[in-house]
């Protein structure tokens, strides 16, 4: 248990370290893509939590969209911490709803519905100018001044505080029973597992976690319109980045996030500013057909092939014999 | 006001037909492979592309691009499914899903960087006479487009239920390994379904070219709506996705010409219609629902 | 006392009543056989009484208390456990793991058979050799058998329903599951075993139900059930093993 938690302390101090070595260097673009960066991959721990239930997401770009919308339009009344809190509350609320609308769906339906909503709530926002700005958009507060590396620091500690609730949910408690939801539902639930709770309990983390990203990028520069957030860019986005960095993991989002930002920006000096997701395209299809479990997986195998055989597991290999 | 309902209805059915079309093809495909194809789409957009450069360039009728697409997309299909789709179908769902939308992100974006992002609009002659009834007129490339939509789904429906690689097909999509125990070549008969699909593709991608404008980004937007019309329906559904296509085109187009600034959200509704009807139906309208 | 009581239960998938307005007591602390031809109604049975598939009338109870109608999670905290005859765990969890989830949800007072504490002990307890770190994608089909039993123990029933543990298995595997039904049995939980070999229902079952067309065809001691005429004509042909 001290070991564990030593070692996950030491991850997320691996995290952290990057961006503090980026802040003391003060390099203005670097510190805008690290900002970037780890809004993304906050945005992909949450649907990586998802879907370790087996609740495939297409749709996260609404909670994304209503945690920024919604820290931003309650923090000038609740102040910036209540507002942030309430922001992403709301995002748990709208996940727990949409859990329960979606619970009985199968595989493709769920995947349609999720992006349905998502193009719905973009839909709620263009149709209650009075409330969110339509589509002129609204001027959320700025984080931490509008200092970039302030608020790199700032990105950073949510980054951390996303991979901890990530952990605790590949914990002992929550990760067999959320693959055996995934992988056989009726198991699950002849195990004792409540399925429809965890499920519900996941969406709602998920959401939140997702919500705390909006929040972030939404506190970035100070104006957003509806089509920053509701993009679908931002469903597809987690989708791609989990799988190629790994699933079921808490770094493989987060390295795969790094990892697909730095071919971004590669792609964006060789292409040009029009046209450089064809690198996305190009990684993705590359990935699937050559390394289906993500970054992760090779780094298990890689790990398997130069690990010696432990003394413990040869005495006992000889007394089976 | 009245002309104006039924002349708003009559357009919002043309497209409801080309919508078909689009969808037609896909619930096909997805039907039998269980695959969210999201370049379903962008071979659309390419179809629309193939008919605009033909009439353009070369002055081929539209008629006749609609066939060639057709004609380029099954070719196109084929070399995707064995190049890389076919490695996709062992993996788990997330990778499928993926795999899809890189592709589909992959043919965008080189679509992009060919043609620019800005949308062209084909100014070609009208395949049909427009059709005038007191007072209501509905422009013969609409007529055309609901025409070649009728056939193109009806087509999708014939060959699913008439044919022997129809029959082959619904077995495949409910049992594959019994259906491959049972002497049908299931990579074969997914492949045909790809193909066919992609042929629908590249059909509908021609009547896009006639009634709307060829953009890259055309074909995101319609398979977007493909998807909300089979889940509506059902998926794999045929007739479900002619229903789907009609409550959605309807939908969208009474939206659009009747709310004040209802053409930017207009689409949108449907998609909460799709979430409410699958609240009371998981497995959409004419889906087979499942047990409890 | 009674394990498990079924009053007037029916369960219907279309117009096909897989079981029709079935009555029957399951005596507690014994190890009872549920036997019947192929589509009797033996599977959808225990579906019932686990609460995966709802009865559409009558009453389900577990010794006096009613679980008609409840989540196949609250039955199972109620005291009731079963397995599946097709284990299909997941690959990534470890043995561990898999033993754990009940262990870790299914809480109840009720003590674990054979002074098991953790996990580790049940999967001894079971017969597990491979160490309880392997994964469950790396087992072989009577380990994935035995874990299957070990996590129905992990959730501490009263009464366990055995679905067709033993199918498939070698002699040798066969017999060191009927010893450790025994044990389960005499640490005090009713079991119910589902059974095709009527050899393995002799040696192991003090009573036997036979189930027909999802009715109650006989019960009684194996020995008299096996040979009364009524339950040979609905055998015939099915593969009947004596």
């Amino acid at each position: 248990m001290n070991r564990s938690l030593l070692t996950r302390l030491g991850l997320y101090a691996a995290i952290a370290a990057p961006s503090m070595l980026l802040v003391a260097t003060d390099q203005p673009f670097l510190i805008q893509v690290a900002i970037g960066t780890l809004i993304s991959a906050i945005l992909a721990l949450a649907w990586d939590i998802l879907s370790r239930t087996g609740q495939v997401s297409l749709g996260h770009a609404a909670f994304f969209g209503i945690g920024g919308y919604g820290s931003a339009l309650l923090t000038p009344v609740l102040g910036p911490v209540l507002g942030w809190a309430a922001g992403i509350l709301l995002c748990g609320l709208v996940a727990v709803l949409l859990g329960a609308v979606t619970l009985r769906l199968r595989r493709l339906y769920f995947t349609i519905a999720t992006l349905s909503f998502s193009l719905s709530i973009q839909v709620l926002i263009l149709v209650t100018p009075g409330l969110t700005g339509g589509s002129t958009g609204i001027m959320p507060p700025v984080i931490a001044g509008g200092s970039p590396p302030l608020q790199l620091l700032f990105v950073t500690g949510c980054l951390v505080v996303a991979a901890g609730v990530s952990d605790v949910f590949l914990g002992r408690r929550f990760r067999p029973a959320f693959f055996m939801i995934r992988n056989n539902p009726e198991l699950a639930a002849a195990s004792g597992v409540p399925v429809t709770r965890l499920k519900i309990l996941a969406f709602a983390v998920s959401g939140m976690v997702a919500g705390l990203a909006g929040s972030c990028y939404c506190g970035l520069y100070g104006y957003v319109i509806p089509d920053d957030v509701f993009t679908t860019n931002w469903n597809v986005l987690p989708l791609a980045v989990t799988v190629l960095g790994g699933m079921d993991t808490t770094l493989g989002p987060i390295v795969g996030a790094v990892v697909l930002r730095l071919l971004e920006e590669l792609a964006r000096q060789a292409v040009g500013g029009v046209g450089y997701q064809v690198v996305y395209g190009a990684v993705i299809i590359l990935f699937i057909v050559g390394l289906p479990e993500g970054l992760a997986g090779l780094g298990r195998v890689v790990l398997r092939r130069f690990r010696p055989p432990g003394e413990g597991t040869r005495i006992k290999a000889r007394l089976a014999s | 006001m009245t002309t104006a309902v039924i002349q708003a209805v009559l357009l919002a059915l043309s497209m409801a037909a080309l919508y078909a079309a689009v969808a037609a093809g896909l619930t096909l495909t997805v039907g039998v492979t269980r695959i969210i194809n999201f370049a379903h789409g962008e071979f659309v957009m390419l179809g629309a592309f193939l008919t605009y450069w033909l009439y353009t360039r070369f002055g081929l009728s539209p008629w006749f691009g609609m066939a060639a697409s057709g004609v380029a997309l099954a070719i196109l299909s084929a070399a995707v499914y064995r190049g890389f789709l076919a490695r996709v179908l062992k993996q788990d769902e997330h990778n499928q899903l993926l795999a899809t939308l890189g592709l589909s992100i992959l043919i965008l974006n080189l679509a992009i960087i060919a043609w620019s992002p800005d949308p062209r609009v084909m100014q070609a002659p009208p395949l049909l006479p427009t059709l005038n009834l007191g007072g209501v007129t509905v422009p013969g490339n609409n007529i055309a487009v609901a025409l070649v939509g009728l056939i193109l789904f009806v087509a999708m429906y014939a060959i699913r239920n008439y044919t022997r690689y129809g029959t082959q097909m619904r077995f495949a999509s409910d049992d594959p390994t019994l259906a491959a125990h049972a002497g049908i070549n299931v990579d074969r008969v997914f492949e045909l379904s790809f193909v066919i699909g992609g042929a629908a593709a590249g059909v509908s991608g021609g009547l896009v070219a006639l009634v709307l404008y060829v953009q890259p980004t055309i074909g995101v937007d319609l398979v977007i709506r493909a998807f909300a019309i089979i889940a509506l329906g059902g998926l794999g559904n045929i007739p479900g996705a002619l229903i789907g296509s009609a409550i959605l085109a309807l939908t969208e187009g009474l939206t659009s010409t009747f709310v004040p600034q209802g053409g930017s959200w207009g689409f949108g509704i449907a998609f909460v219609i799709l979430l409410l009807v699958l609240v009371v139906r998981p497995s959409g309208l004419f889906g087979k629902q499942a047990h409890p | 006392m009674t394990g498990v009581r079924v009053r007037g239960c029916t369960v219907a998938f279309g117009g096909l009543r897989a079981i029709d307005d079935l009555t029957l007591d399951i005596p507690a602390n014994a190890v009872t056989a549920l036997i019947g031809p192929n589509g009797s109604g033996k599977s959808t049975f225990v579906n019932m009484v686990s609460g995966q598939i709802p009865p559409r009338g009558g009453q389900v109870l577990l010794d006096t208390d009613a679980v008609t109608g409840l989540r196949p999670d609250r039955i199972v905290h109620k005291g009731l456990a079963r397995t599946y005859q097709v284990p299909r765990v997941p690959k990534e969890l470890t043995i561990d793991e898999v033993i754990s989830v009940p262990l870790l949800y299914a809480r109840s007072d009720r003590p674990l058979p054979g002074g098991a504490r953790s996990a580790a002990d049940l999967a001894r307890y079971c017969g597990l050799r491979p160490e309880v770190t392997t994964r469950c994608g790396r087992l072989s089909v009577s380990d994935l058998r035995r874990l299957e039993i070990a996590r129905a123990l992990a959730c501490r029933p009263r009464v366990l329903l055995l679905d067709e543990s033993m199918a498939g298995l070698s002699l040798e595997d066969t017999d060191q599951v009927i010893g450790l039904v025994r044990d389960i049995h005499a640490s005090g939980v009713t079991v119910v075993v589902i059974e095709h070999v009527m050899r393995i229902i002799a040696r192991l079952c003090s009573h036997a139900i036979v189930l027909n067309q999802g009715r109650l065809l006989a019960e009684g001691p194996p020995p008299q059930v096996l040979t009364m005429a009524s339950v040979r004509e609905a055998y015939l042909g099915k593969g009947f093993t004596l």
